[in-house]
């Protein structure tokens, strides 16, 4: 079951699926069907069809998948030959509030501009979900048997030819088939407003225009990115092909001759911070989100590009943000960061954390991890990131915490305390059980004890860890190289005073 | 497996987080049957939200962690898949020249982005289109790309304070005169000279985008309902800080609801005391009725069988507990009220009128009819401090009436009234002087002997700590008419010269040296016998005319004839005194 269809479907009891075969033109928001993903037929929700160049387009959720991975695919995509899940009738009360007739309106598609007019997204971004009556928006309020919404003709296209190489998921294909689905919680769009005004820069659910990503490509650097999730860059960009993003300002221009110009008049060469860490590799600096309001408020729109869970409901000044970069000829080049609240109620030592897409899989987003925890280690406090973590983040997190425990226990001692190791790595003492749990470390014995166990397959992992560092280089965060003391900040400067 | 667990000898230890674990490596352990009690671990939360926990990835490489950790062989390098990153095709060396040289220290920086953009509007390609076509077209200097963004620049942001809902209201692109009506220091003198010329263009892109900013902008909040569910709204102000949980707050409020406890427990203690307080009130006055009732009937039992003795016996307890606890009158009446409200007020009248007229403490303890006395006493002093207050009153009274009558008038006449208190009365500038202060060398010629003498020094005794002041004022004597008194007047003339006038200065009376007197004062002094000593009145107008002349010739002269002839006259009017005011 998708985690995103668990907040239509009451938790816990199976909502009875009506199934059938459907035809291309039957196809609309809501339905699932089975889509070829990589060479394999994977169920997926359609979120979003439009028509480019006469032909529909999907905008499909591969259930299991994490939304990144969210596409538009071609109709060939789509095996019409397997029955398809229909969506789930509204609640009758919201359904009176709808107008058959919107319903059965034929999508108005922009001849000139085949994807979705900017002032229909308006429309849509600002409406109540029971009013979008727009066919393009994947509600729930259309009925199952109301009549085909899809007017434009289709004719069936030549069968793409597989563009995605993803590497390694066919490799974990069955490492994934022993997960078991659990019942999601359920939220309401009450609950999910509330949860945006209650709780910290982390967010649990998203309105559903925020289901479908809105920028197409950026350019940043030397890189063009695809976007993972949606972010609330200017509506006009809905309509670009590709937004520029200079590289140090984090400015944002949908037309690359303003780009061009921008970069001529730009003077930055650096996060305009105070840079508090250097070493031959990289550079820390630290950015008062109050200080420095636009140029936090562009980092944050770029990082939501690839944080499902951000959220930007509210404004950058209870946040400092500590950005790594590394340096050349050209300037300090972005390459992460994270946020961290002024005060954090909760003893977060991290809000967001981000390495840009550009720079993953290189050891950096460890270099960040290190460095929250050595920043927590000057202030004299344990600390843990703030919740929810993405799938990236957890991973990073374990990879993080398994190295500092095992590093740890290694260091010839007969006995140890979990108190003890959380104070010696800043780590919590929940995190410092997450670890020693999750890597089957903490034993009960039959002496009727609880033993720590260095077990042979993490000192392999270690071994193999240190034979990659001797080839590689090692890259950690050196703590004398941190010229930082915690900063204090007036009541008025750690909120949201204007 | 269950049973298994319940069955074991031992029971499960809680993890304490705090004590001491044994590091073992693994092949020092014993290995278990099951991993059941590992079981009673506490489970720690990913932290991941819980539909997401369960995705394929990701559940994929955690599989293949914990098949690594529980040394299930092999491990594939796994990773998450993500969108792709790949090397763009615009020309990096073109768009970030090599200028950033790493300074040696670490960098400080406090500049804003708005502070390094320049011009915030870039030129779209329309723009560079129409550039390009008006420079052509346009003689004379050719209009720059920044003159071209100043200008557009200077309308959208003037149009967004003039016309901040623009794009929503339908409201038409402001007219070129009401925008250059704005002109300030952002638009430059080169960029003001195409204005006119660019405002052209810019309304034409303004009006191809429906008067919506040329520039795209972040949606920030409305205030309007739709905010709440609108992704694109972001960076919202927080209205309310969060009010923190911690556990010093958990104890705060606990001591204030401790303390609340304890101030509403007083005020009940309060309540029940004053409660107490009245309930023997009550009692105090049925015994006080009871005394009452009981004390006229033995009043009358008296009557009845004419017993005339005092009073005062039946009475004797009652006097003393009224007169040990209570010495002074005033607490007499202010501390009991209560006890006889219907007789004080009644007796207090009367009691006044009787005792008017110079009743003394000894008649106090008794009145001819033989009635209580006790609590109706007036005492002497109060009577007599009321006397005297109004007496002082009216004094006061009158003086300040007195005042008022002289406002605007020199009082000329004989003071009406008796106690001089007035102030000096700025209608007559004369004033009287002492000379027994003024004189620079006491007259050592008085005698004690003499008649005044006596008055004379005590005066002078009197006036001992006023020493400093000379002139002071004096009611007139009795005995000397009005024009014999002798009368200063100090004013100051032009320049701030100080000058005395005198008045009715009083000649000495030349009258026949008493004989003995002059016998006296015949060997008195080293003087030779031929020396003759003539009695000189130095206010003779003669004597100052003399004076004046003197001075004429010489100061030194003039002060030592000056000494000489106030000697000389000090030593003619020993004897005389001085009239003074001793009514004060
Ligand atoms: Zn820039």
């Amino acid at each position: 079951m998708a985690p995103r269809e668990a907040s239509h479907e009451p938790a816990g009891t199976p909502a009875p699926v009506e199934t059938g075969i459907a035809t291309l033109a039957q196809l609309r928001a809501g339905v699932k069907a089975f889509v070829d993903k990589d060479g394999e037929k994977r169920k997926a929700e359609i979120l979003m069809i439009q028509t480019r160049a006469g032909k529909p387009k999907f905008y499909v959720h591969y259930e299991d998948f994490n939304k990144r991975l969210d596409e538009w695919i071609d109709a060939a995509r789509i095996d019409l030959a397997r029955e398809v899940e229909w969506p789930a009738p509204e609640k009758p009360e919201k359904k009176k509030a709808v107008a058959s007739k919107a319903d059965k309106a034929p999508p108005k598609v922009d001849p000139k501009n085949p994807k979705r007019s900017r002032a229909q997204i308006e429309r849509e971004a600002s409406g109540t979900p029971s009013e979008a009556t727009s066919s393009n928006v994947p509600s729930k309020i259309q009925r199952k048997d109301s009549e085909l919404l899809v007017t434009t003709e289709v004719t069936d296209g030549v069968t793409p030819k597989p563009e995605d190489e993803e590497m390694d998921v066919v490799d974990i294909q069955d490492a994934a088939a022993a997960a078991k689905a659990m019942p999601d919680e359920e939220y309401s769009r009450e609950d999910e407003i509330e949860k945006l005004r209650t709780s910290g820069s982390m967010t649990q659910n998203q309105a559903e225009i925020a289901r479908v990503r809105n920028i197409e490509k950026v350019q940043m650097g030397k890189f063009e990115i695809e976007p993972w999730y949606f972010s609330p860059y200017p509506i006009d960009f809905i309509d670009v092909d590709m937004v520029y993003i200079c590289e140090f300002c984090l400015n944002y221009y949908g037309e690359e001759t303003q780009f061009e110009r921008h970069r001529s008049k730009c003077t930055l060469l650096h996060p305009p911070g105070n840079e508090i860490y250097r070493d031959d590799y990289v550079s820390f600096f630290e950015i008062d989100g109050r200080r420095q309001r636009t140029w936090c408020r562009n980092l944050c729109l770029l990082s939501k590009l690839f944080l499902d869970h951000k959220t930007l409901y509210y404004d950058v000044d209870p946040f400092l943000f500590y950005c790594m970069a590394t340096r050349d000829e050209h300037g300090c080049h972005l390459v992460g960061y994270f946020s961290k609240e002024k005060e954090s109620a909760e003893g977060y030592n991290v809000a967001c954390i981000l390495t840009l897409p550009q720079y993953q899989r290189k050891g950096f987003g460890k270099l960040l991890i290190d460095f929250s925890y050595l920043l927590s280690k000057r202030e004299g406090k344990l600390g843990s990131p703030e919740k929810p973590l993405s799938d990236l983040g957890l991973l990073g997190y374990r990879a993080y915490w398994q190295e500092v425990i095992v590093d740890l226990l290694m260091d010839g001692r007969i006995e140890a305390n979990i108190e003890d190791l959380g104070a010696a790595s800043a780590m919590t003492t929940n995190d410092v059980l997450h670890t020693l749990q999750n890597l089957n470390m903490l034993r009960y014995t039959a002496k009727n004890q609880h033993v720590v166990v260095l077990t042979d397959a993490v000192l392999e992992q270690r071994e193999r860890q240190k034979a990659k560092e001797k080839v590689k280089g090692k890259r950690s965060i050196e703590g004398e190289r941190l010229m930082w003391k915690p900063p204090v900040f007036s009541a008025a400067s750690r909120t949201w005073n204007w | 497996m269950t049973q298994r667990v319940t069955g074991q000898r031992f029971r499960q230890r809680k993890l304490s987080t705090k004590q001491n674990l044994q590091v073992l490596r693994e092949k020092e352990i014993e290995q278990l049957a099951d991993d059941d009690a590992t079981r009673h671990i506490p489970k720690v939360e990913t932290g991941v939200e819980k539909g997401e926990e369960i995705e394929h990835h990701l559940q994929a490489v955690i599989s293949a962690a914990q098949a690594a950790a529980q040394g299930g062989g092999k491990i594939a390098q796994l990773y998450i898949p993500t969108p792709d990153a790949v090397a763009s095709k615009l020309q990096y060396e073109d768009l970030y020249p090599k200028r950033f040289t790493q300074p040696a220290t670490y960098i400080r920086f406090s500049s804003t982005v708005e502070d390094s953009i320049g011009c915030p509007y870039c030129m779209t390609a329309e723009d560079v289109a129409w550039l390009k076509t008006y420079n052509k077209k346009h003689k004379g200097a050719p209009c720059s790309e920044d003159d071209l963004e100043q200008a557009i620049n200077f309308f959208e942001e003037t149009t967004q304070t003039k016309q901040p809902y623009a794009s929503v209201d339908n409201s038409p692109v402001l007219t070129y005169e009401e925008l250059e009506s704005e002109f300030d220091e952002t638009i430059g003198e080169s960029a003001r000279n195409f204005a006119r010329d660019i405002y052209i263009h810019w309304k034409d892109e303004r009006i191809r985008r429906g008067n919506r900013p040329l520039m795209p902008t972040l949606k920030f909040e409305t205030n309007l309902e739709t905010d709440d569910a609108d992704p694109y709204v972001c960076f919202r102000r927080r209205e309310v800080r969060q009010v923190r949980k911690t556990r010093g707050r958990d104890a705060q409020v606990t001591e204030k609801l401790k303390k609340l406890r304890k101030e509403f427990e007083e005020a009940r203690f309060l309540m029940s005391q004053v409660k107490r307080r009245e309930m023997l009130n009550r009692d105090q006055l049925a015994l006080d009725k009871q005394i009452f009732e009981q004390r006229s009937a033995v009043k009358e039992v008296k009557r009845r069988l004419s017993i005339k003795t005092d009073d005062e016996d039946i009475l004797i307890n009652q006097r003393v507990s009224l007169t040990i606890p209570m010495s002074g009158s005033a607490m007499l009446t202010a501390s009991q009220p209560a006890p006889r409200p219907s007789k004080a007020p009644r007796l207090d009248t009367q009691m006044l009128h009787r005792n008017m007229p110079g009743m003394n403490s000894k008649s106090q303890p008794t009145r001819p009819d033989g009635r209580l006395v006790d609590s109706d006493l007036t005492y002497l002093e109060d009577q007599l401090a009321k006397k005297a207050d109004m007496i002082d009153h009216f004094v006061d009274e009158n003086l300040m009436k007195h005042q008022k009558w002289n406002e605007g008038w020199v009082d000329a006449t004989w003071r009406p009234i008796t106690p001089p208190l007035e102030q000096a009365s700025a209608k007559s500038d004369f004033r009287r002087v002492f000379t027994d202060s003024q004189l620079p060398t006491p007259p050592a010629s008085v005698s004690s002997e003499e008649n005044g003498d006596t008055i004379a020094v005590n005066q002078a005794k009197q006036l001992e700590p006023r020493r400093s002041a000379r002139i002071r004022f004096a009611t007139p004597p009795d005995d000397v008419p009005y024009q014999d008194q002798s009368r200063f007047r100090r004013r100051t003339g032009r320049g701030g010269r100080i000058m005395v006038d005198r008045r009715g200065v009083k000649r000495q009376k030349i009258e026949a040296v008493d004989d003995r007197i002059a016998d006296r004062w015949k060997f008195a002094g080293d003087s030779s016998e031929d020396e003759q000593v003539y009695p000189v009145d130095w206010t003779d107008n003669l004597h100052i005319r003399y004076r004046i002349m003197i001075e004429r010739q010489g100061e030194r002269h003039a002060q030592q004839a000056s000494r000489r002839a106030i000697e000389n006259h000090n030593r003619s009017m020993s004897g005389h005194s001085m009239p003074t005011g001793g009514q004060s």
